[in-house]
């Protein structure tokens, strides 16, 4: 549920399809060179603000963004996202 | 005697670039003057300043400094280089819908030939005296390998980015002054602090420029800083646990080379002028790594 949403926000934010992201487990540069909405790292992290702030405004949870290097796979971004937000949901 | 300087103080210069060429209270060769004098009265000799420094005086942590900054200095052309083009681009994208926001683009354009000479003489000043004391020169490969120009971006968060690097230089400088105790070479070091402090004021005011045309969001500001200040991030230079691997360019502070033990980093202090340097751009008033985080997120919204 969490993680559907989670992943739904991302491509909304980067303006991909969800399975083009996570299907093929993207990496984060690989993201960036496909999307036309990001330039480059700073581009990705403010999308990464977008899905933590939705979030927030959904669901109540805080997510704390991590800094990740680019040859990150989104699998592993989206785990990061779900443990920050199982913490804070249990706190 | 002609009047050398235009009838507005430096200081309202920097902070009321963008109302200053709205009103039309000047215009680009007035301002173009002002750079150019600013320029020229804070000239110095690189051969007599060399000249003083006393080489056998140095210490291990002064010959460190020295090598470390010559090669550091190697990447500010592409920077000079990569923000007149940008600059310029920038410019005629506003030209017809914000012509005083194009004018600020272009006195930045203009002025990074300043910028470039400036830094033109602590690159080749440094590196001469790295010959001197015997270094091995900068291989030419590497010399390539510096002088990439970093992509582009967008252009406030281009200017405060390089905004943190002039911080980042002038702490750095002023330590390695600080640490000299050969008078020569600490006046060597002081001299390119001073530099690199009238960097930063016309990055300030190139920056707050285009946060009061309105036509920029301090979003970008923020983002830049947090992206520096994050934990882990590029403030902490080549002290960091994972360093991005590129092949696009090199960032001066990932490439510099020390024994961390043996020279501070000033984090707190570079830190603290980021904050006061932030709030001079954008207005906005922050006092810590978390109030800038959450800053930019409250900005980029959802
Ligand atoms: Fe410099
Ligand atoms: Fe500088």
């Amino acid at each position: 549920m969490l993680r559907h949403y989670i992943c739904q926000s991302f491509a909304q934010a980067v303006n991909l399809s969800a399975e083009e992201i996570f299907e093929k487990d993207l990496t984060l540069s690989e993201i960036i060179a496909i999307s036309d909405k990001l330039q480059n790292s700073i581009d990705l992290m403010e999308s990464f603000a977008r899905v933590a702030n939705s979030l927030k405004k959904e669901y109540g949870i805080q997510v704390r963004l991590p800094a990740l290097s680019l040859d990150t796979a989104i699998s592993e971004v989206l785990e990061i996202f779900l443990e920050e937000a199982a913490i804070t949901s249990a706190a | 005697m002609p009047t050398l300087s235009l009838q507005i103080p430096r200081a309202d210069i920097v902070s009321q670039l963008y109302p200053l060429l709205a009103n039309q209270t000047c215009n680009l060769v007035e301002l173009t003057w002002e750079q150019h004098l600013f320029h020229e009265q804070r000239s110095w000799s690189a051969v007599s300043l060399l000249q003083s420094v006393n080489l056998d005086a140095l210490s291990p942590i002064d010959k460190a400094n020295i090598w470390n900054a010559g090669r550091a200095e190697l990447t500010t052309k592409p920077g000079a280089d990569r923000l007149a083009h940008l600059a310029d681009a920038e410019c005629r994208r506003w030209q017809d819908t914000n012509p005083a926001l194009a004018s600020v683009l272009q006195a930045c354009s203009t002025w990074s030939r300043y910028w470039n000479e400036e830094e033109s003489f602590h690159e080749t000043t440094l590196n001469h005296l790295a010959h001197q004391l015997g270094f091995e020169p900068v291989s030419d490969e590497s010399f390539l390998e510096f002088r990439k120009i970093f992509p582009n971006d967008d252009m406030l968060r281009t200017l405060v980015l390089l905004a943190i690097s002039e911080i980042t230089a002038m702490v750095n400088y002023s330590t390695c002054a600080q640490l000299a105790q050969d008078p020569g070479l600490r006046k060597l070091f002081k001299q390119i602090a001073s530099d690199e402090a009238q960097h930063l004021s016309y990055f300030i005011s190139f920056a707050k420029a285009l946060v009061d045309s309105g036509e920029y969001s301090p979003k970008g500001a923020f983002a830049i800083t947090h992206f520096f200040l994050r934990e882990d991030g590029e403030l902490q230079g080549s002290q960091r646990q994972k360093k991005e691997q590129r092949n696009t360019h090199v960032n001066w502070w990932d490439a510099l080379e020390y024994d961390w033990d043996q020279v501070p980093n000033n984090l707190a202090r570079k830190q603290g002028i980021i904050f006061s340097v932030l709030r001079q751009i954008t207005g906005i008033a922050v006092h810590s790594v978390n109030e800038v985080e959450q800053t930019w997120m409250d900005l980029v919204g959802c």
